[in-house]
């Protein structure tokens, strides 16, 4: 009898308890579109430490709430004052000045001033972190007062003002470095929040409040809170259920389940591309390479419609170009430079040499390269008569052997499009990490001096002739731009950042 | 029974520098490279080696042992190599919404597993066959499946719960239960299921035993044979198959954790194991053991309780 009577007792208990918690989850939603607003931002990306000779793009965010940047970079690429109120180039544009504020003081009354600019850009140059390398040609930074420093570098670098409102740019306080390990997770910067470390998980939610007496202009959120999840799913979830106010969603399908979704709004955000990031073009691994020809039948041999309607629902534009829609270098024609055309990839072969195909091998990293994305790959190129082998690899043996061990010809990638063509250049043409062959041609040789030495507006046309070049000389094999929807509730609106995954916090606002 | 527990533990210790020995030997074998991972693909060769030597990884595998072990046994655990928190600050922030989900799903499931296999048990015909479609049901579904249906329902669709999130017992009592119910609801469906059958078969077969018989021939009412003989004796394998999921539960939750965007250890040891953190794995991999060996010892002292042949052997 007991047992039977339970359930109705027990249904009874749910529905109280059920009651009562929905009051709780009620009172615990968001709260943006309240007088004082707070903002509730969901990311996969979390910062490494929040010392700032560790910030990297995605997790920029985390480090503009409590560090400002010498400069700001406006959501269309456009530089602002920010610590530093001018800035000049010399004739050689191997000289920067800058001018910097004189009335800003970090939270013990440390002065903001040319020795903290100095100690900051020494330390992030010295530093391991992942951009260390963009400073590799400081040479010198000249103290000339209080509020004047003079950047010397040892050649011209287009990018400079790039890394000045980025990782490069944030000014942490110069007596915090004494103490590096506490920097790493009680940052010390001019920034218009302060970490709230009694709310703040490490690794899961980092909580900013207001930062009272803060120099520059007033962020319209009275608090931050970033919270990091390893999966959209959850995210997605948050969104509709008004507990998160804004994320960017990359995967297609959480995009779909986003679809009809009320109060939501979606903006898109076209940033990183996916292609085989073609790196033996002159044939070192995989001799066949080093005919252009060749390069060109691979890029023929993709078909990059039906790759991005299968993998990514649509949600991308197909592209033959590693430049940006937000570079100068962008050329709108070049995106369907390479047409899926079997037959004339067979007749580039032919000519080549290689009528018979080859055999093409490429690491294969799941995480990226999807089974649809592999046999779709696989039948595109045997299609023509190239054999494409996948190797299984992991994420970190991926690198290795990618980048040390310099095994393949290529690996498909997801790269995000800088906004700054020099990084571009810097990152995938110039002999590095990605040119890890040091490959050139007399195009780019020609060209890269040029624009190195120019302004960037009197770069724009050298800049799209090298990216002609790159395309009808296939240096790589792009397949589209990733569409990602920066999505807000009717609380907020957010614009996204030009060169960037993700908007930079100066972006968002309450909605009117 | 204090020296029997005390030999669990002394074997506990034991267990512990095995373990740790062992895992921190495979977390050796140089398949991440966590250097090149923390500094971005684009990294020279040279920034990764000095990354590789920051971290100490150039240092021979027995010697960077000695070294974790040493500061391990004052209580330092280190530092995340991808976060820079403290390896025991990370995991004790953590843990408990883990410990939330396993002691929420155990109590679940004790009660209601309990109920239905000593219900089916005793009264077998059309009762058991409707318990057993259900423990059948309950396993069979998916995990991910169970959990995203109750999910969209009950959190989206009806907005009853929180979809994400936790709030820690220490904040808000209601705000703590409000964000677990619906994951222990999703983790005690196949929970519930495996025990119940166990419970089930137990009662069965301790009724069958020729001193219920006896009981009931002395004319002792129904009742007390069941709850005082039957059940005691039903109890110890129950039991032992309970613990056995509540030690399941530390990695079984992953997938609830991920869904409902709960910090707990079992989407945090994913994460991390996957980026190759080998000071936040260490951590834990001896929170785990010290997890399986407490709770061990627990269900070995009770099934000691409830049958003392248990605990002389």
């Amino acid at each position: 009898m007991r047992i039977r009577r339970f359930p109705t007792a027990g249904s009874a208990c749910v529905v109280a308890a059920a009651l009562v918690l929905a009051g709780c989850a009620g009172a615990g939603g968001g709260t943006a579109g309240q007088s004082d607003p707070t903002l509730d931002i969901a990311t996969m990306t979390f910062p490494q430490s929040l010392d700032p000779v560790t910030a990297v793009g995605g997790a920029l965010p985390f480090f503009q709430a409590t560090y400002d940047t010498l400069l700001k970079r406006e959501p269309d690429g456009a530089y602002r004052p920010m610590l530093a109120t001018e800035w000049t180039w010399d004739a050689g544009r191997t000289n920067l000045s800058l001018t910097l504020r004189g009335d800003v003081r970090f939270d013990d009354g440390t002065p903001f001033d040319g020795t903290a600019v100095k100690a900051n850009l020494e330390r992030f140059k010295a530093s391991s972190g992942a951009n260390a390398k963009w400073l590799s040609g400081l040479e010198q930074v000249e103290v000339v007062d209080a509020t004047h420093v003079v950047l010397h570098l040892d050649a011209p670098d287009p990018a400079y003002l790039h890394y000045l409102s980025d990782a490069a740019g944030l000014i942490a306080n110069p007596a915090a470095f004494a103490d590096a390990e506490k920097l790493k997770t009680t940052p010390d910067g001019t920034g218009p929040y302060e970490l709230d470390a009694s709310q703040t998980t490490v690794g899961t939610k980092w909580v900013y409040r207001r930062a009272e007496g803060y120099w520059g202009e007033r962020l319209p959120f009275d608090g931050v809170t970033m919270t990091v999840f390893d999966n959209e799913t959850a995210i997605v979830n948050g969104l509709k259920t008004g507990q998160i106010d804004t994320a960017v969603v990359q995967d297609a399908n959480q995009q779909a389940a986003l679809e009809g979704a009320t109060g939501l709004t979606t903006t898109p955000i076209n940033f990183d591309y996916q292609g085989i990031l073609l790196f033996d073009r002159a044939g070192v691994v995989t001799p066949e390479l080093a005919d252009v020809k060749v390069r060109q039948a691979l890029n023929h041999a993709i078909d990059r419609k039906t790759m991005l309607e299968q993998i990514r629902r649509g949600k991308g534009v197909v592209t033959s170009q590693i430049f940006g829609t937000n570079s100068l270098g962008y050329d709108e024609a070049l995106d369907s430079h390479y047409a899926h055309d079997p037959e004339k990839a067979k007749r580039l072969l032919a000519e080549a040499g290689h009528a018979d195909g080859f055999e093409l091998k490429m690491p294969r990293m799941t995480s990226i390269v999807t089974e649809a994305i592999a046999s779709s790959l696989k039948s595109d190129l045997a299609d023509v008569g190239i054999t494409l082998t996948w190797v299984d690899v992991d994420q970190g043996d991926a690198l290795r052997r990618v980048f040390q061990n310099r095994e393949f010809s290529g690996f498909v990638m997801n790269l995000g499009q800088q906004a700054s063509d020099w990084l571009v250049i810097k990152d995938l043409v110039l002999p590095g990490t990605f040119n890890l062959f040091g490959y050139t041609d007399e195009t780019v040789r020609a060209l890269v001096p040029e624009i190195q030495t120019s302004s960037t507006e009197d770069a724009r046309d050298d800049l799209r002739a090298l990216n002609r070049n790159l395309v009808e000389n296939a240096w790589f094999v792009p397949f589209y731009r990733m569409t990602y929807a920066l999505v807000t509730d009717s609380g907020v609106t957010a614009t996204p950042q030009s060169g960037m995954a993700v908007p930079s916090l100066y972006n968002y606002r309450p909605a009117a | 029974m204090s020296r029997f527990a005390a030999r669990r533990l002394v074997a506990g210790v034991f267990l512990l520098f095995v373990v740790s020995f062992v895992s921190f030997v495979l977390l050796s074998i140089p398949t991440l490279d966590v250097a090149r991972q923390l500094l971005g693909q684009s990294a020279s060769q040279e920034a990764v080696d000095a990354k590789n030597a920051e971290l100490g990884l150039d240092q021979p595998v027995l010697a960077r042992y000695a070294r974790w072990l040493g500061d391990a046994l004052t209580g330092d655990l280190g530092t995340s190599w991808f976060t820079s928190e403290d390896v025991l600050t990370a995991i004790g922030h953590r843990l408990p919404v883990t410990l939330s989900l396993m002691l929420g799903v155990t109590l679940v499931t004790a009660l209601l597993a309990f109920l239905l296999g000593v219900w089916a048990g005793v009264r077998r015909g059309p009762v058991d066959r409707f318990v057993q479609v259900l423990g059948v049901v309950g396993y069979a579904l998916p995990g991910f499946l169970v959990t995203l249906v109750i999910v969209l329902v009950f959190a989206v669709q009806l907005r009853w719960f929180p979809a994400i999130g936790y709030i820690p017992l220490t904040t808000s009592v209601p705000g703590w239960l409000s964000t677990v119910t619906l994951p222990i609801l999703s983790l005690s469906v196949a929970a519930v299921a495996g025990v119940s059958q166990q419970v089930r078969g137990s009662v069965i077969d301790v009724l069958r035993q020729d001193y219920v018989r006896t009981l009931r021939a002395r004319g002792l009412p129904p009742r007390r044979v069941l709850f005082r003989h039957v059940l005691r004796n039903a109890s110890a394998p129950a039991l032992t198959v309970l613990g056995m999921q509540f030690v399941g539960l530390l990695g079984g939750a992953v997938l609830v954790e991920q869904i409902f965007g709960l910090p707990g250890i079992g989407s945090m040891t994913v994460t991390y194991t996957t980026r190759g953190d080998t000071p936040i794995i260490m951590g834990l991999v001896m929170t785990t053991v010290v997890c399986v060996v407490v709770i061990n010892l627990v269900v070995d002292m009770l099934v000691g309780w409830l049958n003392p042949k248990a605990r002389a052997a």
